[in-house]
């Protein structure tokens, strides 16, 4: 469907989003519409600049329904944002509803074990609030200040994946007519959230990697877990990431991680640097082959994080010794992580022990360009060797080359996640790079079974995707919803 | 920042930004808000982050720079809280920081003519004079004044009302201190408030001059009233001036804290008092000196301290060198939100060590109640 909207129209509807809500929560300042502009972090010049008619900033589920229906009445297109947005691409003349506002941690549930939270709430709030209850929240691989239903609506890789699965248990859902209804068990007058779908479909699972598209998440439940007794992070170090994997699908398999994750050399060196390390680590990094680590240095650190009883963990600690060596790797002892890598163990200590993620200067290196696909873990163990080589093609120019690998759903599938760092302005080389990563894409699906993380087309995904535009046809006829967060391309369906 | 950097020189380390406003709170697990023009309006735009945006949208010609764009560039209040809590733009180069980035676009709107009205007087007057200031003529008593002192006071001049009454305070104390001193008096302004205002054309040949008279005392101990002459004379010049180094610069309150240690000063009883210490930014997070203040106040008999919630490196501003009009009435505003956190406190005097500080609280007290912000030299000459 092609919108138009004429400038009359727009005006009108931006009077009326004023008069229902109050002027003080709307902005159209040149300014604030060219800085919301691009919204995906670094001002990304390979994403088109759409510059907006005008930004929403709603403190409540009802300015979010009023917004909504006069945008769908004029059909003006809506962008539904948190904080640190990835993969979301703006409508030129559209509204950016911008929930950070609404950022109240409204329930804590530590029998159940949920905690509803509005949408705004960014992963340092939602620690900072569990501190003291017993209960942790699932640390996605998002610096902290980023919103937690960002990352689980925009699917965010979830670095607690092993047993957590995915973070949302209910969602709160706002439709483009008004509509407001509830995916889980809060649907029932009276009822919490404690039940993600039955007696009825998993409406939820519509809305993770939905980009928005589907509607506009007002409240959300989502699961947190036990801080139990004894909490251990083990790192092993391996040398060839085919061991790692058969290391982690080991454990898994014996129901011991809580979380597991594969680490590549660059990564564990520089993605937990604070900025007084960056001079003295990162250099060295800047200046190797990400495949071949210096001697003695292992290729990637396998972090598993368990808890539980104090002599359960201390069990598990055994076991983990015995099964590194199974498949060639090593324990590394805490003492010897300090001494060698201090900047890793600090990092470490941070994301696992406080359940916080460090704002990494890993990051500033540039805007990164990540690969992303999800394999059976017999065929990760070749993509990883056909990534990295592709990944060594673009040369040293783009380290460091950060990748970090881990089980989804008790290992039934493995991500990898490699990204490089090109200089943020340097487009040639970054638009070299985007191309490369579709022919990859293609590579990984047909040669690998891989699928990929984010949307690459609908022509990949057949008649997937046809149902898909007809759900969102019936929840969203005027397809003003994130038109442009890709999963429909370029907005159209 | 070189004085001779443009918007460009920012543009790969802006582009670094995850607009996750990590730069507008402060330390986990409080995450309390530090950005007054956040506190004010939560937006990406009025933002660390916002600033860059705007940088690189105007790099990327998708707005023109404007007067509007400029009353936004002076609007923010530059507090530092960007650049304490946000690391990824300064990891890289020109290895600046947020608001240095934000003075570069002030600079770029009064190289371009856009100048809003509350700088202009300051901008009309360098033209004129070459200078923004008079040359302060700090009297010390004879007894304690010794041009061959190895401690040189910063006579800074007077762009505050309270800054008279911040200095008679400090040259009553060093006199009871009884250590011999010099003054060093600038020409005039020592630059740091053409730094903020962008009047960077208009910088150098003032820095130039006045180094050219420090140079020759640099092995002396430079003693500083105001955090912003501190900051920018120990921290700025060798920027700006290749051939400057740095001067060994103390501020007022940790000569004092050593005075007290060394039983210089002695405190006299004079009451029992609640008060409560706001960190100046330059100070705080500038200079990195929070103890020292609080060592003063616990020397000090009859006095309790209580903190305001945020304190110390996750300080609030006071609102104070807010020239933009972008957001109307954001510097009182601020101030007066500092002043609400002070009240929680229940504290009966607020202890400040700037003298901007102490005007910008003053301002948006009832007259009667002004007398409860003090500068700690006053506080400590009362009582001492």
């Amino acid at each position: 469907m092609v919108i138009k909207v004429v400038g009359v129209e727009r005006e009108a509807a931006c009077r009326e989003i004023r008069e229902a809500i109050g002027a003080e929560k709307v902005r159209d300042d040149e300014i604030t519409l060219v800085t919301y502009g691009r919204i995906r972090h670094g001002f990304d010049t390979m994403w088109p600049f759409r510059k907006p008619c005008m930004v929403v900033f709603p403190e409540s589920r009802e300015d979010v329904v009023e917004t909504l229906k006069i945008a769908n009445r004029y059909v003006i297109p809506v962008t539904s944002v948190g904080t640190s947005a990835i993969m979301l691409g703006t409508t030129e003349g559209g509204i950016i509803l911008d929930q950070r506002r609404r950022d109240k941690v409204l329930e804590i549930n530590t029998d159940s074990g949920y905690a509803v939270i509005e949408p705004g709430v960014s992963f340092d709030k939602l620690t900072a609030a569990l501190r003291g209850t017993g209960y942790k929240c699932a640390v996605g691989t998002m610096p902290g200040p980023g919103t937690v239903l960002g990352q689980a609506l925009s699917r965010g890789s979830q670095s607690f994946s092993t047993r957590y699965l995915n973070v949302v248990v209910d969602l709160e859902v706002a439709l483009p007519d008004g509509t407001v209804y509830s995916t889980g068990s809060s649907h029932f007058a009276g009822v919490g959230s404690h039940l993600r779908y039955g007696p009825y479909p998993d409406l939820a699972g519509l809305y993770l990697c939905a980009y928005g598209a589907m509607g506009v998440v007002t409240k959300a439940a989502v699961r947190i877990h036990p801080a139990n007794e004894a909490s251990r992070v083990n790192l092993a170090g391996f040398d060839s990431y085919a061991d790692a994997v058969d290391f982690i699908k080991e454990l898994v398999n014996h129901n011991i991680p809580e979380h597991t994750f594969i680490w590549n050399w660059h990564m564990y060196l520089t993605w937990p640097l604070a900025p007084e390390d960056m001079a003295s680590v990162m250099p060295e990094v800047l200046r190797s082959d990400f495949r071949k680590p210096p001697e003695g240095t292992p290729y990637n650190i396998v972090s598993t994080l368990f808890s539980g009883y104090p002599d359960q963990v201390e069990l598990y600690e055994k076991i983990c010794e015995r099964v590194a060596k199974k498949y060639h790797g090593r324990v590394l002892p805490e003492e010897e992580v300090e001494k060698r890598f201090p900047a890793t163990a600090a990092g470490f200590k941070q994301q696992y022990g406080d359940f916080h993620y460090r704002e990494s200067v890993h990051w500033s290196k540039g805007r990164f360009v990540g690969w992303y696909v999800f394999g059976e873990p017999k065929d990760m163990k070749e993509v990883e060797k056909f990534a990295a080589g592709e990944f060594a093609k673009f040369g040293k120019e783009i380290n460091p080359v950060n990748y970090y690998s881990h089980p989804f759903d008790y290992g039934r599938s493995i991500l990898l996640r490699i990204a490089g760092f090109p200089e943020p302005t340097d487009i040639e080389l970054r638009r070299k790079i985007a191309k490369k990563f579709d022919e990859m894409y293609d590579v990984a699906l047909k040669r690998y079974r891989a699928v990929p993380i984010r949307p690459i087309g609908s022509d990949r995904a057949g008649t997937y995707m046809k149902v898909l535009a007809r759900i969102k046809k019936a929840l969203d006829p005027n397809n003003i919803l994130n038109r442009d967060a890709g999963l429909f391309e370029e907005g159209e369906l | 920042m070189r004085l001779a950097a443009t918007l460009q020189d920012v543009q790969a380390a802006a582009s670094r930004c995850l607009r996750d406003a990590r730069c507008t709170y402060g330390s986990w697990p409080e995450n309390r808000v530090l950005c007054p023009l956040y506190a004010h309006d939560p937006s990406f735009t009025f933002s660390g982050g916002g600033y860059l945006f705007l940088i690189l949208a105007l790099l990327d010609n998708k707005i023109d720079f404007n007067q509007s764009t400029a009353e936004f560039a002076f609007s923010c209040t530059g507090c530092l809280a960007c650049d304490s809590n946000c690391h990824l733009f300064s990891a890289h180069a020109p290895y600046a920081g947020i608001l240095d980035a934000v003075r570069l676009l002030r600079a770029e709107a009064v190289r371009k003519g856009f100048i809003p009205e509350g700088v202009r007087k300051v901008y009309d007057r360098v033209k004129k004079t070459g200078d923004y200031g008079h040359a302060s003529a700090l009297a010390l008593p004879e007894k304690i004044r010794d041009d061959a002192a190895a401690t040189v006071i910063f006579a800074e001049c007077a762009h505050t009302p309270s800054q008279k009454e911040v200095s008679a305070a400090a040259v009553r104390l060093l006199e009871k201190i009884g250590r011999p001193v010099s003054v060093f008096s600038e020409r005039g302004c020592c630059g740091s408030t053409l730094y903020d205002l962008g009047l960077w054309e208009e910088l150098e040949p003032l820095v130039r001059a006045n180094w050219a008279r420090m140079e020759p005392m640099r092995e002396k101990m430079f003693v500083f009233m105001s955090p912003h002459c501190q900051e920018f004379v120990v921290r700025r010049y060798p920027e700006i001036l290749p051939d400057a180094a740095p001067v060994n610069g103390r501020h007022i309150s940790q000569l004092l804290a050593g005075a007290f240690k060394e039983g210089r000063l002695k405190s006299r009883n004079a009451g029992k008092i609640k008060v409560s210490y706001h960190d100046p930014c330059y100070l705080g997070r500038g200079l990195g000196i929070y103890d020292a203040p609080r060592d003063v106040l616990a020397g000090l008999e009859g006095v309790e301290l209580v903190e305001m919630a945020r304190n110390r490196e996750d300080s609030f501003c006071c609102g104070a060198r807010t020239p933009g009009g972008y957001i109307p009435g954001l510097a009182e505003d601020t101030a007066r939100e500092r002043l609400r956190e002070f009240e929680a406190t229940g504290a009966d005097l607020l202890v400040t060590a700037c003298a901007y500080c102490r005007d910008s609280f003053r301002k948006v007290m009832p007259v009667k109640d002004r007398a409860r912000v003090k500068d700690l030299t006053e506080l400590v000459d009362e009582r001492t």
